[in-house]
């Protein structure tokens, strides 16, 4: 599981009839993965009511099926968890470079997200 | 899923049998704001995508079997067409 920001919304009208009614939330992942092929964002679907600016939990792969709808719908993201508080230590966090997928350093602004 | 933009169509006089004469879709995904990244990735097309189109794109194995069919040779399958989008925190 990632966690990112949601940034945004897209509608699409002519999708796969097994994603018919699903919400698609673009998010932002915060800093430690980049999807494999993206521009920095990932269009997941939603079911825990997430909205603009909220902090989520979003899960890749066959577990996102799962949640999205049944074990056969074809999405690879989904939004599980609007969080509701972080707690970390800045300075235990990866530097970029440490490893595979870490590009940018780990920064969460939480006053931002912690307007629940 | 990402966001990309169809940027044209493929054609292969050989290819391999897991192909199938498959619509194959030049796809370079874009920023959440809309920009073209550098990347180019090549989609099998499930929903009849043109050029000029801004789509979303599914990465997996999974998704290739619920979408187009198991014995496609392609992980990357175009599952939606974008309508609008709106980013409002970039």
């Amino acid at each position: 599981m990632i966690l990112g920001r949601v940034i945004g919304e897209v509608w699409a009208t002519r999708r796969d009839p097994r994603l018919a009614g699903a919400k698609l939330l673009v998010v932002r992942p915060h800093g430690l993965y980049e999807p494999a092929i993206g521009g920095r964002h990932l269009v997941a679907t939603d079911d825990v009511h997430a909205g603009v600016g909220d902090e989520v939990i979003v899960c890749l792969g066959a577990p996102a099926r799962a949640s999205a709808g049944g074990n056969d719908t074809p999405v690879d993201a989904a939004i599980l968890g609007v969080v509701d508080r972080v707690d970390f230590d800045a300075g235990l966090m990866a530097t970029p470079g440490a490893g595979p997928g870490i590009k940018r350093p780990f920064s969460i602004d939480l006053t931002a997200g912690a307007r629940r | 899923m990402v966001m990309g933009r169809v940027v044209g169509r493929l054609w292969a006089s050989r290819q391999a049998a897991g192909l199938g004469g498959r619509k194959l879709l030049l796809v370079r995904p874009e920023t959440a704001s809309g920009k073209e990244t550098t990347r180019l990735i090549v989609a099998v097309d499930g929903l009849d995508a043109g050029p000029g189109d801004r789509v979303i794109v599914a990465h997996g194995s999974r998704v290739r079997d619920l979408t187009v069919g198991s014995e496609v040779a392609d992980k990357d399958v175009i599952v939606g067409i974008v309508d609008g989008h709106e980013v409002t925190a970039a």
